[in-house]
């Protein structure tokens, strides 16, 4: 009987991957060491991702003092915020400068974690925690995007949301009626509404939060026990310490990226950047108004939702997922050579998605719709 | 106010003496006596209560020198710094903070020269006319910035023109001449301590050593073992301190921009917005607008949500090319018109394209115009015109009629079907109405 | 000439007064004015709506509150009045158009607006002139017209224009930030390099030379 030595088998399993012992001062801070080498810069993505977290919760508290979650009053409430409050405008384009900056950089992060092979035995834990951080930064997202209430927000969710319904196609039988029932818990009620803002308005501001404060604590326990990954094949063995040096120079780019944001969100309105008809009230009984979209960092999935069949993509997508969460056990002989590779592939793939996405819609769909 | 023959001298006269006293008194001492261009500092006599004293005045004084050198240099700026309130609230105060330390130090200065002994057999009347002087116009000045708020405004029109004026050697007292007393007072008192300087101790201000301030820490090398560590430990302490004072007064200035810069704003955020009556009001008037409205969409709801049949209008009411906008079942802007054979025509008025609301005149051809996007649709079919951005038909819906004592005459559904016959002479007095269900219709039909 | 027709009967003022607008106007029904739309849009790229002008984002037409179909008996005499505004000079307030459409038929006039409608609309933004910038962008509004972005709207504008302006109207601002960022960096810097110094030979015996300046 094997029973206690699977016991001391898993016990020592979790030890290795949270090493709690490392949890003193001279590990943590005094003889800590980061290496050295040509894809360093990488290593200060992490903590660029933290720090603005700490905008957005910050300006997102701001926020909540004015914001109402009412049909009637949500969209007048932003209003308000942008043209009656002091500072109103910069925090609220703060707020939505710095959402679109945390998911560029927490992609960048994903990307060149993985590059770096920062996912292989023992920091499985921290990879795990960090795809799921990843699919909660896209829900904030999501959900913060329908809050002001305005054409673009309601139109692009409603839009989101059917996706989910498509799905019940390839289902068989009574399946298929699963995915209807699941938007609508989602939703709330049969459409997009009052019910829909509620819970949204929820999910982003007290839910998500909280599973983020979970998740981010196990990460960075993870990130601080096990230290920095080596990062390259051949590690050259010059490190600098982490502490003055290298937290000096995260401070550093902390500081440029606060001052460049600042400037963003003082003079460049984040509105100004679309057609204003979306940002109108939203009006059950009007029109639509054209370019409804969603946001540009869900480019990648929208655009081949628009010119490939759709389960092509759901099955696409899901696969993408499923290898992101197993790379840990997936690609543990892989070289740091060939995950480079797959790294930039995707970069190019989501660069060329997002940038180029609606040029290729209108080359393979344009005219004639 | 006509400048009395004392304000001409006490600031045309007395200035330029001395200025030019001090100009060329300063270089004839240079020439004459270099090595009195000096503090000629008492520190070896008397150290400890010296700290006390000239570390707070010196502070004082520049940053209250700084203070009333920049709106002379450059007024304009200042000006537009100064219009904003936190910058001269933080600027009034920082004033008064340096002015309360350079009074506690010179009081500790010149307690100290007529306490310490050894230092009374150096000092010269002279030493302490200075610091009385000095202390006299600092009180004086704080005197000025409490009784006539705010200096720092009201110094750039009246003192900086005319010193500039003095400059220019065309001297306008008119300036000065009707300042308060104090101010008056202030004045002179500048002017004599610009008096005195070639003749005291304050000559030592053109002879700073400025190169002190950024000399790398001096390593003085001594040849005993107990020294060599005793200076490394020292080195290491004065690096140490270094490294902490030059880290606060970084961190600390940081956060005196900053408060200058955001506490006024989040100060207001929280206050909540300061508007006038107007906007107020209009604010508040938009809101009950709105209030009202959802009111009247919640009416139409449950209207929907209650009643079987809905009154559009009387048939006789509604014509052939102008149509009457009425909320269908489903919350969607529709058009009653009269068909060509008299009976109802209720067609859907939400394009097909992107969901405006049609225009309700049926033209010369018999269409409906969507003036969005311009798609013509025909009224008896409901079918957009080719080309048109909207590529679906406007549905039309289902009708009854009604007669005035309520009973159902004719209905019918939008899948063709007709019920009940409408008798031609009683047609006018039809009321139109739209049903939640076809099938509960059929049962009423007679 | 401005159809005055007391207030009475509820229900048949806003017919009868509509009729006589009409009949007064001289021009045809209300309709969208779809030639700005359309020149806007072709010379900005930008897509626009009915609300750069008018209240409602669909145009006068309809139901909603904004549109004709939904006008007081109060603001259908505000309308008729807009409506006779032929030539410029008249403040007008009408319940159909926003700020802007106001200024328009102020300073253009409701002539000469339609002639340029089917002759010239880029002509328009000449003949507005480009003093008026009603929402304080610094973009003025004929521009912002050109441009397809909203004349009462701080917030929207052509990006870099808006750029350009806030940056010079928020330069004391921006320089404040700067400077203290970097005092606070330039701080925070000294301070670390204290606390390791201090650590440093806090941990090694005491006495022992350690440590220069990192």
């Amino acid at each position: 009987m094997a029973g206690p030595g699977r016991l001391e088998t898993a016990l020592q399993v979790l030890s290795d991957r949270l090493p709690v012992e490392k949890m003193n001062v001279r590990s943590l801070f005094t003889s800590k060491e980061v290496p050295v080498h040509r894809m360093s810069w990488a290593y200060y993505l992490g903590g660029l991702a933290i720090f603005l977290f700490v905008v957005q919760l910050v300006t997102g508290l701001l926020l909540l003092f004015y914001y109402e979650p009412t049909v009637s009053d949500a969209h007048a409430s932003v209003d308000f915020i942008t043209h009656h409050v002091s500072g109103g405008a910069l925090i609220r384009n703060l707020h939505t400068w710095a959402a679109s900056a945390l998911l560029l950089t927490l992609m960048a992060h994903l990307l060149t974690a993985f590059a770096m092979k920062a996912f292989v035995k023992p920091r499985e834990i921290t990879w795990v925690s960090g795809v799921v951080l990843l699919l909660i930064a896209f829900a904030f997202g999501f959900t913060g995007y329908l809050l002001p209430w305005h054409q673009i927000a309601v139109n692009a969710t409603k839009v989101g949301l059917q996706s989910i319904e498509e799905m019940g196609r390839y289902l068989p039988g009574a399946l298929s009626e699963w995915p209807r029932q699941l938007r609508e818990l989602i939703q709330g009620e049969a459409a997009v509404g009052q019910a829909t803002l509620s819970r949204f308005y929820a999910i982003h501001v007290v839910v998500l939060p909280l599973v983020t404060f979970a998740l981010l604590g196990l990460h960075l326990l993870a990130v601080q026990l096990h230290g920095m990954s080596p990062g390259v094949d051949r590690p050259s063995g010059r490190t600098e310490r982490f502490f003055p040096f290298f937290l000096l120079k995260d401070f550093w780019l902390w500081g440029v990226a606060f001052l460049a944001l600042f400037v963003l969100a003082l003079c460049l309105p984040f509105e100004s950047l679309y057609p204003y008809p979306l940002f109108e009230a939203y009006d059950s009984m009007g029109s639509t108004p054209d370019g409804i979209k969603p946001e540009w960092y869900f480019y990648f999935l929208y655009y081949p939702l628009e010119l490939l069949p759709f389960w092509v993509v759901s099955l696409g997508s899901m696969a993408s997922l499923g290898v992101l969460t197993a790379a840990p056990w997936l690609f543990r002989g892989s070289s740091r050579r060939t995950l480079r590779l797959l790294a930039v592939v995707a970069a190019l793939y989501l660069v060329v998605m997002t940038v180029f996405g609606q040029t290729l819609y209108e080359i393979f769909r344009g005219g004639g719709g | 106010m006509t400048a009395t023959p004392l304000d001409l001298f006490l600031f045309a006269a007395l200035p330029y003496l001395a200025l030019a006293l001090l100009v060329f008194g300063s270089l004839y001492r240079y020439r004459t006596r270099r090595f009195t261009y000096s503090a000629l500092s008492s520190q070896f006599l008397e150290s400890r209560a010296l700290r006390w004293g000239t570390v707070p005045f010196h502070l004082g004084i520049l940053v209250l020198l700084v203070g009333h050198l920049v709106p002379f240099l450059a007024p304009v700026l200042w000006r537009d710094l100064v219009a904003h309130r936190p910058f001269l609230l933080a600027v009034e105060t920082v004033g008064v903070a340096a002015a309360a330390l350079t009074v506690v130090g010179l009081g500790v200065l010149f307690l100290r020269r007529i306490t310490a002994s050894k230092l009374q057999h150096v000092s010269t009347v002279l030493d302490l006319a200075v610091v009385l002087l000095l202390g006299f116009q600092v009180v004086v000045g704080l005197g000025v910035a409490v009784m006539h708020r705010w200096g720092a405004v009201w110094s750039v029109g009246t003192i900086t023109p005319y010193l500039w004026s003095l400059l220019e050697l065309q001297p306008d007292v008119s300036y000065v001449a009707a300042l308060p007393p104090l101010v008056k007072l202030h004045l002179v008192g500048a002017w004599a301590i610009f008096l005195i300087v070639p003749f005291s101790r304050l000559v030592h201000v053109f002879s700073l050593p400025l190169g002190y301030l950024v000399r790398p820490p001096q390593r003085v090398v001594w040849a005993t073992r107990r020294r060599l560590e005793e200076a490394a430990e020292a080195m290491q302490q004065r690096v140490t301190r270094r490294h902490l004072i030059r880290g606060l007064a970084g961190a600390g200035a940081a956060g005196l921009l900053l408060s200058l810069g955001v506490m006024d704003k989040l100060l207001h955020f929280f206050q909540g917005p300061r508007m006038s009556l107007e906007e107020e009001s209009a604010l508040l008037g938009t809101r009950l607008h709105r209030l009202q409205r959802t009111a009247e969409e919640r009416q139409l709801e449950l209207e929907r949500m209650r009643e079987p049949y809905i009154r559009i209008a009387r048939l006789g009411d509604l014509s052939t090319d102008r149509g009457r906008y009425f909320v269908d079942y489903r919350m969607r802007p529709a058009l009653a018109f009269r068909g060509a054979d008299g009976l109802p025509l209720l067609i859907s008025a939400k394009c097909t394209h992107l969901g405006c609301t049609v225009a309700s005149e049926v033209d010369a051809r018999g269409r409906l115009l969507c003036p969005c996007h311009i798609s013509y649709f025909d009224l008896e079919t409901g079918k957009p015109n080719p080309g048109s951005p909207a590529k679906e038909p406007l549905p039309h819906l289902g009708w009854v009629l009604r007669d005035t004592d309520g009973t159902v005459v004719a209905g019918w559904s939008p899948s063709g079907q007709t019920l009940g016959m409408p008798s031609p002479e009683r047609l006018e007095d039809y009321e139109v109405w739209i049903a939640r269900s076809f099938e509960d219709l059929e049962r009423e039909v007679a | 000439m401005n159809p005055r027709i007391g207030a009475a009967v509820s229900g048949t003022v806003p017919v009868v007064c509509l009729v006589a607008a009409l009949a007064f106007g001289g021009v045809a029904p209300a309709a969208a004015y779809p030639e700005f739309e359309t020149f806007v849009e072709m010379h900005s790229g930008r897509s626009i709506d009915c609300s750069l002008c008018h209240t409602h984002p669909d145009g006068p037409e309809g139901v909603r509150p904004g549109q004709i179909r939904a006008l007081t008996p109060e603001e259908l005499e505000r309308l008729n009045q807009a409506r006779g505004a032929f030539e410029p000079g008249t403040r007008v307030d009408s319940p159909i158009l926003n700020d802007f459409g106001d200024l328009i038929l102020r300073v253009v006039g409701k002539r000469r607006f339609l002639e340029l409608r089917t002759s010239d609309p880029e002509a328009l933004a000449a003949e507005l002139g480009f003093d008026s910038d009603l929402d304080g962008d610094g973009i003025p509004d004929a521009q912002e017209y050109l441009q397809g972005t909203h004349p009462l709207d701080s917030q929207h504008g052509d990006p870099w224009l808006l750029f350009r302006n806030n940056l010079r109207a928020y330069a004391l601002h921006l320089t404040l930030i700067l400077l203290a960022t970097l005092l606070g960096l330039y701080g925070l810097h000294h301070l670390l390099a204290w606390f390791d110094v201090t650590a440093q030979a806090a941990v090694s015996e005491p006495g022992r030379k350690e440590g220069s300046a990192p």
